[in-house]
């Protein structure tokens, strides 16, 4: 079963579809996706922009045919761009607080990797348990800034961010079962 | 730019309205699982590749009695579920292309004037 059909499923059960018309449905989705395949047409050609959110479109059929009520046009669009709008402002705020504390100064938090063989107050006053490796905040250690840490996970975040915008503009489209 | 964004735009809404007689028409040539629609469809030139999925209108005529299906074994394959058009839905096929016909002549009366230059 292909990870877009997979994708179908779990929404499905997510709406409450019976498991008879998901297994049905998944099984039809997946022999006609295997025959495209076998032709060489994509899922990205047989299904259109479909192909990219597989949550709307497993949603779409199952309203169609009457197995979930129909939700109302317009409530997933909107509810995406506010997800997607929370975790693009959360990645630029983290990534301007972390390039406004490196631009301040030297770095003076720093994340380091402890293992130690007894339990005892570290220096930084965090308590560690015997045996255990993990990483701890300290002060004035020269390894690994949390600062720049930080702005690494805040640019990955706003690159993540910026493949979801693409991603969820190309899928605005209407299609055509409107 | 802008124009080639806009062909693809308009040929979506153009199809919007009739893919479902489309469908009922292939169906109608012999019953039909959905990809063989699909094939059957892009053979006479009408590629839906990017403009939208068949799979919920094909949920919307089955929920509205236009179609009914049946499961069967496919050549080689599992079995499918084949579509072929109820009575209603031929009735409804038939008074489709009546209105489909009637409303391509009137535009076409209206943009057979229209001298097409590509620049």
């Amino acid at each position: 079963m292909s990870d877009f059909v997979e994708q179908c499923r779990r929404e499905w059960k997510r709406l409450g579809v019976p498991d008879p018309l998901a297994d049905e449905m998944s099984a039809d989705l997946t022999a006609d996706l295997e025959e495209a395949a076998a032709d060489g047409v994509s899922t990205e050609e047989l299904l259109g922009a479909a192909a990219f959110d597989p949550a709307s479109f497993a949603a779409s059929w199952a309203a169609e045919r009457g197995i979930i009520p129909a939700e109302p046009s317009g409530r997933r669009a909107r509810r995406r761009p506010f997800v997607l709008v929370a975790f693009t402002a959360v990645a630029a705020l983290v990534l301007i607080v972390a390039a406004v504390a490196l631009a301040a100064g030297k770095p003076e938090v720093s994340l380091v990797a402890v293992k130690k063989p007894h339990a005892f107050p570290t220096p930084a006053g965090i308590f560690v348990r015997p045996g255990s490796s993990r990483m701890i905040a300290h002060t004035n250690a020269a390894a690994a800034p949390f600062e720049w840490v930080l702005l690494v996970l805040a640019v990955v975040a706003l690159g993540f961010a910026a493949w979801l915008w693409s991603s969820w503009s190309r899928s605005r489209p209407p299609s055509l079962p409107a | 730019m802008r124009r080639m964004a806009v062909a693809p735009q308009r040929r979506t809404e153009l199809l919007r309205g009739v893919l479902d007689l489309c469908l009922l028409a292939v169906m109608a040539e012999g019953p039909a699982y959905g990809y063989e629609m699909t094939r059957r469809l892009r053979e006479r030139g009408l590629g839906i590749v990017g403009e939208g999925s068949i799979y919920p209108l094909l949920g919307r005529l089955e929920r509205d009695g236009l179609v009914e299906t049946y499961r069967a074994a496919s050549n080689g394959g599992p079995p499918r579920k084949y579509y072929r058009p109820s009575s209603t839905g031929r009735l409804a096929l038939a008074v489709g292309v009546s209105e489909w016909r009637a409303a391509r002549d009137a535009v076409d009366a209206v943009l057979a004037p229209v001298k097409v230059e590509v620049a």
